[in-house]
């Protein structure tokens, strides 16, 4: 099922050395891309004292946590404790890990473990945005399947990737069919026109 | 019969600041307001007057019948030192949480970047760590830990030594090597007040040897210190301090803090912790 994988970034916002804070089917990620670019999502909390991951930095390959520096490699497992440089960290010590991929220019992500890949989306990455509303798709003239809805806004295709969000919000990830900066400030207009009326028709 | 919780003394208000009005606040999720009468500091909660004191630039109260004196400082009482008012940082913590991030060292090159530590001197040395039964405190010495600008009289990096001392549960008193003066302590406290189990105000007091830096100074270097602290505190999980293992993974540096949960266990106050079993 291609409903295990949720879209939660487009893939050009998630700088290298970048982490951000997420939440899927209520499970806090911190997710984050290395120097070389390999997009991780892992569980929101240092083991040592429960502080955010998200918060940390990231040097080379590996996540550290912002408030001792315990630092972590790819598959979660602690490297180094800055407090204690000779030690070599027990293999106990380790962040749990989801997965995450990079595909069609979106960052997805699947809490639980799935051998599906995620669906297959393709354009140009306009932008994304957060709705504090369910946005009646059909009504767009949009369709729904799954996380992904296509249409048009302005007289450009599009394919919009939607992540639930806590509090009953919803973040869309846009990428357009064309590539020409005329057409993509008027599908950008268009998609706030989108979320305009979904706020507007819950209010 | 006795209350682990409500018989502590709490610190409330600045004595200082009392002429200014009245506050009222929160003490363990209750409404209490803390006054003048005729001079002396009063605290009141739904009209009941709780007992109270002034010390240490503050006003200690409790809910319940206290059954040990605050606990002393001697130092406070030392000539030649200057006592420091330095205010109040509110933080959306469990009151714990913060007490145990003021007992430990190994966050200061991460959070304190550049102030109380830097990368590379990261490692934390061994240091003895014992509950004191003849006083029912939490002791650590022989503390040792590098810092680039360890105090605002400071002029460069120097290892500086510490001892922690925990006389209450919300209650920590450090003690620091002081450049101006070789053999005394600079005293630096940080006294907790618990508004509720996850929300708490936290008045650093410090009774220090240093008569030339300006009190503005003074402060604004303690609340660089706690405003970096803050955005670790607000963002641990669970934000209740885990008393029982398990949820955490402590190392050699953080016996300290393994003393500290230990004691408080010991003593039943569970007052913004959490056992795992729960």
């Amino acid at each position: 099922m291609t409903d295990a994988w949720t879209p939660v970034a487009l893939a050009r916002d998630l700088p290298r050395l970048g982490v951000v804070p997420l939440c899927v089917d209520g499970i806090d990620i911190a997710l984050w891309r290395s120097a070389s670019g390999r997009v991780a999502a892992w569980a929101d909390r240092c083991p040592h004292r429960g502080m955010r991951l998200s918060h940390g930095f990231v040097r080379g390959e590996a996540l550290s946590c912002i408030y001792h520096g315990w630092s972590y490699g790819s598959e979660g497992q602690c490297l180094r404790i800055p407090a204690h440089p000779d030690l070599t960290p027990p293999e106990a010590i380790r962040v749990p890990v989801f997965q995450a991929i990079e595909s069609g220019g979106v960052v997805w992500v699947a809490p639980k473990t799935t051998d599906a890949m995620p669906p297959a989306v393709g354009g140009t990455a306009l932008r994304s945005l957060t709705v504090d509303a369910v946005v009646d798709w059909a009504a767009s003239g949009f369709t729904l399947s799954s996380a992904v809805a296509r249409g048009e806004l302005s007289g450009v295709a599009m394919t919009i990737l939607v992540q639930p969000l806590p509090n009953g919000r919803f973040a869309l990830h846009a990428l357009a069919d064309s590539a020409a900066p005329a057409a993509l400030i008027e599908a950008s207009r268009g998609l706030e026109a989108l979320r305009r009326q979904a706020e507007v028709a819950l209010a | 019969m006795t209350d682990p919780i409500r018989d502590e003394w709490y610190p409330v208000a600045l004595v200082s600041q009392l002429p200014q009005g009245d506050r009222d606040t929160l003490l363990l999720g209750e409404p209490i307001r803390v006054t003048l009468q005729d001079g002396q500091p009063m605290v009141t909660a739904s009209g009941r007057v709780l007992r109270s004191q002034a010390r240490y630039g503050h006003v200690w109260t409790s809910l319940g019948s206290p059954t040990r004196p605050l606990f002393d400082i001697p130092e406070a009482d030392q000539p030649g030192r200057r006592l420091v008012d330095v205010g109040l940082v509110r933080v959306k913590c469990s009151p714990l949480r913060a007490v145990e991030n003021f007992l430990d060292i190994a966050h200061f090159p991460f959070v304190h970047t550049d102030i109380l530590g830097a990368e590379p001197h990261t490692e934390v040395g061994r240091y003895d760590v014992a509950i004191r039964d003849e006083v029912d405190e939490v002791w650590a010495t022989k503390v040792q830990f590098y810092q680039p600008q360890a105090a605002k009289s400071a002029a460069g990096g120097i290892t500086t030594e510490y001892m922690y001392r925990v006389p209450a549960p919300t209650v920590s008193v450090l003690y620091k090597t002081c450049p101006p003066r070789p053999g005394e302590w600079d005293v630096i406290t940080l006294f907790v007040q618990p508004l509720t189990e996850t929300l708490c105000e936290v008045w650093p007091w410090m009774a220090l040897f240093d008569d030339t830096t300006p009190l503005t100074d003074l402060i604004h270097f303690q609340q660089t210190i706690f405003l970096q602290d803050r955005s670790i505190l607000e963002n641990q999980q669970p934000s209740l301090l885990p008393l029982d293992p398990g949820l955490e993974i402590p190392t050699r540096a953080d016996l300290t803090s393994v003393a500290y949960r230990r004691w408080l266990k010991r003593r039943g106050y569970t007052y913004g912790a959490q056992l795992v079993a729960a």
